[in-house]
C-alpha cells in the first residue's frame, strides 16, 4: 500500500508542474462553458422547462470545470504500450494494475482541481443566471464532495479499460476513440443528463458514465434529495468494483499475451 | 493546374497509406461516426424537448448543424496537414525540408496530410442536411443549391483560414497555442446554431472576427426561407466571399511569419 501511495503523491507533485497549459485549458473551457450557457439561454427563452434554468447552467459550469478529470490520459503509459517499455513495469514487485491506478487517480485529481478552482471562481463572478449557483442547500454540497470522489474512482477504472484495449490493439486511437466518445454523450458532457427525455432517465442515470459527474452534480443542484444520497454512494460503489475487476482480469489476460515491439 | 495535380496526388498517396492498416481504419471510423453521431444526438434531444430555439424549428437546426459539419470536416479531411499536423511540423523540423524544394510551401503543407477518417462525419451531416431541408419543407431551386455549394466551400476556407492563425502563432512560439482552439472548434460548436441565439459580443466575435455568421448563416436562412436580419437574396451571395478574403489574408499572414520562422534544429 505504501508503494501505491508515494506512486500517487509523486504523480500529484508531477501534475503541478504543467501551469502554462492550465491556463489555456482554462480560457478555452471558459469559452466553451459560455457558448453553452447562451445557447441553453435562448432554448429556455423559447420553451421554459420544469428544470430551473440556473440548474441547467451549474451543470454546464462543473462539466466544463471538470472537464480534465473525465478527459485527461495518462500519456506516458500509452507510449510505453506502444514502445514495449512496458515490459519493465512487469518487472516491478507490485501490481501493474494499482500502479497505473494510483498514477491516473492522481493526474486526474491535481489536474482537475487546479483548473476547477480557478475555473468555479470565476464562473462564480458572471452575471446572475449565466454563472454558477451556490449549491441547494448545505448538505447537499456536502454529500456532493464524496460522490465526486467516487466518480472520480470510477472514472479511473474506465480509463484502464480503455488502456487494457489499447495493449491488446497496440493503437490506442480505435477502440479509444470509441469509448471516450461514449463517453462523452452519456456523462452529460455534450448535454447534460438532466435534459436527456425523461423516459430515459431512470436507463441513463445506472450506466457507469452517469456515475462519474452527473451524479455529483445532481447532488450539488438539488436534482436528487438529500436521502437519495446513499443510493447514489451505492450505485456508485458497485460500479467501481464491477469496473476495477473488470480491468484487473482484462489487464492479466494481457499480460499473458504481452507482445513486446522490440527496438 | 500543375499545384492541383500535385495535391491530389498526394492525397492519394496518403490515403492508400491509411488504408494499409483496415482494421484500425475501420475502428478510428467508426469512433468518429459515434463522435458526430453524438452530437447530433444532442441536437435531436434538444429539438425533442425544447422544439424550437427563437423562432427556428427543429428542421432549421439540424440543417444549420449538417451545415457547419460537412464543412467542418471536409476542411478536416482535405486541409489536415494545416489544422492536425503543423505544429509537429514545427517541433520536428519536418517544415525545414519544405523551405528547400521548388514549390510553396503552403501547397507543400496541404499536400503533407488528410484525415479520411472524418468521412463518417460528413456522412452525418449530409444526413442531418437532407433531414432538415425535408423536415423544414425547402423547395430547391438552381439558385438555392448553387448557394449551398458556395457557403460551404466559402466556410471551409473560412475554417482553414482560422487554423491557419494557429499555425503562424506556432512558427513564433514551436508550441501548440490551445487558446485559438476557442475559434475554431470553439466556432464549430457554437455557430451549429444560428447567430442570432447568441448576445452581442458572441455574435461580434463571429460575424467580425470569424465570420461564421457570414458564410454559414447568412446563406442557411436565405435557403431556409428565413432570410436573417431580413437581407435581400443577393446578400446570401455575397456575404460568404468573406471565406475567401479571411483565408487570403491569412495566406498573406502566413508567409509573412514565414519570414521570420527559425528553425527548432532538431
Amino acid at each position: 500500500m505504501r508503494a501505491y501511495i508515494s506512486v500517487f503523491k509523486m504523480r500529484l507533485r508531477m501534475e503541478l508542474q504543467y501551469r502554462g497549459a492550465m491556463i489555456g485549458g482554462i480560457l478555452c473551457q471558459m469559452f466553451f462553458g459560455l457558448v453553452l450557457v447562451a445557447v441553453y439561454r435562448a432554448l429556455y427563452d423559447s420553451k421554459p422547462q420544469s428544470l430551473p434554468i440556473e440548474s441547467v447552467v451549474t451543470y454546464v459550469w462543473l462539466q466544463q470545470a471538470f472537464f480534465r478529470m473525465m478527459f485527461g490520459t495518462d500519456s506516458d503509459l500509452l507510449d510505453k504500450i506502444r514502445s514495449g517499455d512496458i515490459s519493465y513495469d512487469m518487472c516491478r514487485p507490485i501490481n501493474m494494475y494499482g500502479f497505473y491506478y494510483a498514477r491516473i487517480v492522481a493526474m486526474k485529481l491535481m489536474g482537475s482541481l487546479m483548473r476547477a478552482v480557478p475555473m468555479l471562481t470565476l464562473a462564480a463572478f458572471l452575471p446572475k443566471g449565466w454563472g454558477i449557483s451556490l449549491p441547494a442547500s448545505l448538505p447537499g454540497f456536502l454529500l456532493a464532495i464524496p460522490a465526486l470522489l467516487l466518480g472520480l474512482l470510477c472514472v479511473c477504472a474506465l480509463e484502464n479499460i480503455t488502456v487494457a484495449f489499447t495493449m491488446r490493439t497496440l493503437d490506442s486511437r480505435g477502440m479509444q476513440g470509441l469509448l471516450t466518445m461514449l463517453m462523452m454523450t452519456f456523462s452529460g458532457n455534450v448535454l447534460p443528463l438532466t435534459l436527456f427525455p425523461d423516459s430515459w432517465q431512470k436507463a441513463i442515470t445506472f450506466l457507469p458514465y452517469a456515475q462519474l459527474l452527473d451524479a455529483p452534480i445532481r447532488l450539488y443542484t438539488g436534482v436528487y434529495e438529500l436521502s437519495a444520497a446513499l443510493g447514489v454512494y451505492a450505485l456508485q460503489i458497485f460500479w467501481i468494483i464491477v469496473l476495477i475487476a473488470l480491468g484487473n482480469v482484462m489487464w492479466n489476460a494481457n499480460k499473458k499475451r504481452m507482445i513486446v515491439q522490440g527496438g | 493546374m500543375n499545384t492541383l495535380r500535385l495535391y491530389f496526388k498526394s492525397i492519394g498517396m496518403l490515403l492508400r497509406s491509411h488504408l494499409q492498416y483496415p482494421s484500425s481504419f475501420i475502428m478510428q471510423t467508426l469512433a468518429q461516426l459515434v463522435m458526430e453521431g453524438g452530437e447530433m444526438l444532442a441536437v435531436i434531444l434538444i429539438v425533442d424537448r425544447f422544439g424550437s430555439l427563437k423562432g427556428w424549428s427543429g428542421g432549421n437546426l439540424y440543417f444549420f448543424f449538417g451545415m457547419m459539419s460537412v464543412s467542418f470536416y471536409m476542411t478536416e479531411i482535405f486541409g489536415r496537414g494545416i489544422t492536425g499536423d503543423f505544429p509537429s511540423m514545427v517541433r520536428t523540423g519536418r517544415l525545414d525540408s519544405f523551405l528547400v524544394r521548388p514549390r510553396g510551401v503552403l501547397t507543400q503543407v496541404m499536400c503533407a496530410g488528410t484525415d479520411p477518417r472524418r468521412i463518417t462525419c460528413v456522412a452525418v451531416g449530409v444526413v442531418a442536411l437532407i433531414m432538415g431541408s425535408n423536415i423544414s419543407g425547402i423547395t430547391w431551386t438552381p439558385l438555392k443549391a448553387l448557394v449551398l455549394i458556395e457557403s460551404i466551400a466559402m466556410s471551409c476556407l473560412l475554417i482553414l483560414g482560422l487554423f491557419m492563425i494557429e499555425a503562424i502563432f506556432c512558427i513564433f512560439s514551436v508550441k501548440s497555442v490551445e487558446i485559438v482552439n476557442a475559434i475554431t472548434y470553439g466556432g464549430r460548436s457554437a455557430c451549429q446554431y444560428p447567430i442570432n441565439v447568441y448576445p452581442l459580443p458572441l455574435r461580434a466575435l463571429f460575424t467580425i472576427v470569424a465570420p461564421f455568421a457570414l458564410t454559414l448563416h447568412v446563406p442557411a436562412s436565405w435557403i431556409l426561407g428565413k432570410p436573417l436580419y431580413g437581407w435581400p437574396w443577393w446578400a446570401a451571395v455575397v456575404t460568404p466571399l468573406s471565406g475567401i478574403v479571411v483565408f487570403g489574408i491569412m495566406t498573406v499572414l502566413f508567409h509573412v511569419a514565414l519570414r521570420h520562422y527559425r528553425s527548432t534544429g532538431s
